[in-house]
């Protein structure tokens, strides 16, 4: 066998290994674009402040980066996401041991037709995000969840609960929502 | 319709939230439908889901393009050329290699050398892929990074183990019916790459 042919088997390999990488990594750039500003808000809503949420969302989409090139599962990456970024919101939590009753963020009022209109949506908000505070964590994670689109199941997953536990968040979330707003 | 036929918020969220089998959503439609205080209920619950919604939506959340491009930098980036991954053992026994035919050069070779003469072997023909460097042409070894300059290179010259050779694909053709054998060394220019590792070899021949 000639010498370079033996150089060339290992090269072929390595070509293909390098363009899985980059197909990897085009996939994260891919669901960084999608994702990061829903998961930022997510986790401003869970009480992080804007920069730490920022950082946390970064090393989310670096674990995934390390997920794919481990030849991790790629069924359903958002909700993996998510689930990690919830934790290490948690952690981040608990180490600076901020209490569970965090205020929730700020919100901008959305496109009104007319300053009237923007004050109303803007005080609807306002009585929605006080409300929010009365509800226990758990249903706030729920329900931040199911506004984000995810099913029950994977809300389940996300913040390793049952499913039932998910229902039953959600219905006493939104009816504590409704006697208060 | 009498009130306990009414639907219980459970199956409403439910339905809002499509998670109900199709059967049951039926049924809960159907219900709608006919009942005036449930498809209230029904729309304040969608209503109020709708509001939670805009409430996540308008949480500011800016980003910027360099904040993208920061991220994108934090991402192992894959080298241009693919990094040749050797085995572990593959530099080890190269710079074992180096060590020994330094020594073997210094104080066993000029000894040794005067008595040989006969040349049992025929060093291999240049590869195809051989590269020049300081006017020499040396065969690429697979163990340095092929990224990095080949600027100040560094060539030792040195009695190299014919089964270092072998490993990295270069084989000698017998030209008598002396043949060498695993432990035989050759006379070689050894190419070193700016991280210390092998980078090519040019055989010199057997003398």
């Amino acid at each position: 066998m000639d010498p370079a042919d033996i150089l060339a088997l290992p090269r072929a390999t390595l070509e293909a290994e390098y363009l899985e990488d980059v197909s990897l990594r085009r996939l994260v750039l891919e669901h960084y674009d999608q994702e990061q500003i829903p998961l930022r808000r997510y986790l401003a809503f869970l009480g992080l402040d804007d920069d730490t949420a920022r950082e946390l969302v970064q090393e989310s989409f670096l674990k995934l980066h390390e997920h794919l090139l481990a030849g991790g599962d790629r069924r359903n990456l958002r909700a993996w996401l998510y689930r990690v970024a919830h934790n290490l919101a948690r952690n981040a939590q608990s180490v600076a041991h901020v209490s569970k009753t965090d205020p929730l963020p700020d919100v901008l009022s959305s496109k009104a037709a007319s300053i009237e209109d923007e004050l109303l949506e803007r005080e609807r908000l306002e009585r929605l995000r006080n409300a929010l505070g009365q509800l226990s964590a758990a249903q706030r994670e729920c329900l931040a969840l199911r506004a984000q689109g995810f099913k029950y199941r994977e809300i389940a997953d996300v913040l390793n609960i049952s499913v039932s536990t998910v229902g039953e968040n959600i219905q006493r979330g939104l009816e504590r929502l409704k006697e208060l707003v | 319709m009498t009130k306990p036929d009414h639907l219980n918020n459970d199956l409403l969220i439910r339905a809002i939230d499509d998670e109900l089998p199709e059967s049951e959503m039926i049924r809960v439609e159907l219900h709608l439908a006919d009942c005036e205080q449930c498809r209230r209920a029904y729309n304040e619950l969608r209503s109020l889901t709708l509001d939670l919604e805009s409430f996540l939506a308008t949480i500011p959340a800016q980003h910027s393009p360099a904040e993208r491009a920061a991220f994108e930098a934090r991402l192992e980036v894959p080298p241009l050329v693919p990094v040749p991954r050797v085995r572990q053992w593959q530099p080890v026994a190269w710079g074992l290699a180096l060590a020994a035919s330094l020594t073997f050069g210094v104080f066993v070779a000029p000894h040794v050398w005067r008595s040989s003469k006969s040349p049992a072997v025929r060093a291999p023909e240049a590869q195809s892929n051989a590269f020049e460097v300081a006017g020499e042409l040396f065969s690429p070894l697979p163990y340095s990074n092929p990224d990095l300059p080949i600027g100040a290179p560094h060539i030792v010259r040195m009695q190299v183990p014919v089964s270092s050779l072998s490993d990295a694909g270069i084989v000698f053709e017998p030209v008598s019916n002396q043949t060498l054998t695993a432990d035989s060394s050759v006379l070689a220019d050894v190419l070193l790459g700016m991280d210390g590792q092998p980078l090519g070899v040019h055989v010199l021949g057997v003398e």
